[in-house]
């Protein structure tokens, strides 16, 4: 047993024959901002709506906040806020009619509770308008207002930056931050922006036709040793030397090689300058999760069985 | 809390315009058949048809009497349309819109999610009625002095009784007026429970009933009748007879109520198994 707000085991959901969802196991600790992420299909929007009781798993278990979804979804959900990707209101009620109407599912929330969380996310000013006269700036708001509701210890965010334009994402990836650092939540974050991921998270996990493909620490990827830029008026003559000394297993694009096991920039660099090579410049290529991303994708998923 | 539900789903259901296409449309029916009765030869052929069966026609051409006209037509032809048009509504479209996985986020289970939208449907089907029966009998009055109640449906009812006890009667009716309007929201609601669009599980609704009336319309399946729904429907009528057939009008009662209650519980089975995705 885990006290681990999110716990998958080995789970799987099959649609028509079609399997969505396969022997996935995902651990996400507590005070973590954990990354979901994947193409579209991957699996992950189906993975969320199993955590949140929505769709129910062919096979396998689902604990959240320490408690078994398919069997006690009630009290797994009692401590979870959810945000979906474009978040949809009932437009022709106001913004507190709506979160009364949301709050009175989310246990015992007093009208003192939605006041607090309005003027968290900055919708003092709006709430007795109609929804439908809300920029999409303000709906991620409202969204993350009922999210809030029930004083929650896990988020689950699903898209929350869908649809927004870039001063809007870059406000929401502030207020997730904020809600992390003020309040201590534990956020599981399935996002397409990348670039969102990285700045956000400390730990991912990416689906791929149903498979978990990858997980690990955002800065593990990050520090993972990739390759090294070398810039030189004759990087063909370069690399040829490098590699007949044994320091690189290989060069691309005219500009990167890949240094050999065991060896190092400096050699790199002693040597081109020994044999009179004119070096403008070496230096390690970091690794961003898009590189890392789109290179894992390249391989196919495991075949079930192999 | 279950009160706080029930009052928030009210708002969200009298809050969209949607649900007032029913009211207005009645609203309009109920005008143009007081014009159409008052201005045609619908009125004279109506006191012909007393004066014929030994009534007064100046005793009983009354605000009653012709708003019984009025609502017999609407009843048949409007209110399962308007009534299956909210019930189709109630879960589908809430499923089509998404708000549906933004409740289901919630703590709150499925069955009790639904309950609450059934009682709002419930609820609709009495204001529906209560709107219907009060408007006929206001715009009647208008036009209309204050007198007997006489009701001729040929082979369903036949009465005659004063203006006092055909108020009594009148409202007493409404209250079984109200149970057919809930059991074509109930069947819509099932419908809509499923995982179809709302106007399909409307569409469905109505056609189930349609069918029911075409059937027991047939002379074949006369011996049948019980099993048509429709069939029972006509209890708002058999109130107004002279002396009321209570044990016909107790009996299609019970299957009406009964038809409600599996409605639900066939809509909370289909949807408790349902995945709700986007």
């Amino acid at each position: 047993m885990t006290d681990a707000p999110i716990h998958l085991t080995d789970l799987r959901k099959v649609f028509g024959g079609r399997p969505a969802v396969e022997s996935l196991d995902l651990t996400v600790p507590r005070g973590e901002i954990f990354g979901l992420l994947g193409h579209n299909g991957a699996g992950k929007s189906t993975t969320i709506g199993m955590m949140l009781g929505q769709v129910w798993p062919t096979s396998g278990s689902i604990r959240v906040c320490g408690h078994d979804v398919t069997s006690n979804r009630q009290k797994a959900l009692e401590k979870v806020g959810a945000i979906f990707e474009s978040p949809v209101f009932y437009d022709y009620l106001s913004g507190w009619r709506n979160l009364d109407i949301l709050s009175a599912y989310s246990g015992a929330t007093t009208k003192a509770r939605i006041a607090e969380v309005v003027e968290w996310v900055g919708l003092t000013g709006r709430i007795d308008s109609k929804v439908r006269t809300y920029s999409h700036g303000m709906r991620a708001r409202l969204a993350l207002a009922q999210a809030l509701l029930p004083k929650p210890e896990l988020l689950i965010l699903d898209e929350p930056s869908d649809g927004l334009d870039p001063e809007g994402i870059h406000e929401m990836r502030e207020t997730i931050l904020r809600l992390h650092r003020e309040l201590g939540l534990t956020i599981m974050l399935s996002s397409h922006l990348l670039n969102e991921v990285e700045q956000l998270c400390t730990r991912i996990a990416i689906m791929q036709k149903g498979h978990k493909v990858f997980e690990g620490q955002v800065s593990e990827v990050k520090a993972a040793r990739g390759r090294v830029m070398l810039k030189t008026a004759d990087f063909n003559g370069a690399t040829a030397l490098l590699q007949s000394n044994g320091l690189i297993t290989a060069a691309s694009e005219g500009r990167f090689i890949v240094l050999a096991p065991g060896r190092s920039t400096a050699e790199v660099i002693r040597l081109l300058v020994a044999s009179n090579v004119p070096v403008e410049g070496v230096w390690q290529h970091e690794q961003t999760l898009e590189d890392f991303y789109l290179n894992l994708l390249k391989t196919p998923p495991p075949v079930p069985g192999k | 809390m279950f009160v706080r539900q029930l009052r928030n789903e009210l708002w969200k259901l009298f809050g969209k315009k949607r649900t007032y296409i029913g009211f207005g449309a009645f609203l309009l029916a109920q005008v143009a058949m007081l014009m159409a009765f008052k201005f045609t030869r619908w009125q004279s052929d109506f006191e012909r048809m007393l004066g014929g069966n030994g009534y007064l026609p100046a005793e009983f051409i009354s605000a009653l009497t012709v708003a019984v006209v009025m609502l017999i037509p609407q009843i048949i032809l409007l209110m399962p349309l308007y009534a299956t048009l909210v019930g189709g509504d109630f879960v589908a479209k809430e499923s089509e819109d998404g708000t549906l996985r933004m409740i289901l986020c919630r703590p709150i289970s499925r069955v009790r999610l639904l309950l609450v939208k059934w009682i709002a449907g419930i609820i609709f089907a009495g204001v529906l009625v209560a709107v219907l029966g009060g408007t006929a009998l206001g715009f009647a009055r208008i036009a209309f002095p204050w007198g007997g109640l006489f009701v001729m449906v040929p082979g369903q009812a036949f009465s005659a009784m004063p203006a006092d006890e055909g108020l009594q009667r009148f409202l007493f009716s409404h209250l079984f007026l109200a149970v057919n309007a809930s059991t074509m929201v109930s069947i819509a609601f099932m419908f809509s429970c499923f995982n179809m669009k709302p106007a399909a599980a409307t569409i469905v609704a109505l056609s189930y009933l349609f069918i029911n009336v075409v059937m027991e319309s047939i002379p074949f399946f006369e011996r049948y009748n019980d099993f048509f729904i429709t069939h029972h429907f006509r209890c708002w009528l058999l109130v107004l007879e002279n002396p009321v057939p209570w044990a016909r009008v107790f009996q299609s009662e019970v299957i009406l109520v009964a038809v409600n209650i599996t409605a639900f519980i066939v809509g909370a089975m289909a949807f408790q198994v349902r995945d709700i995705k986007s």
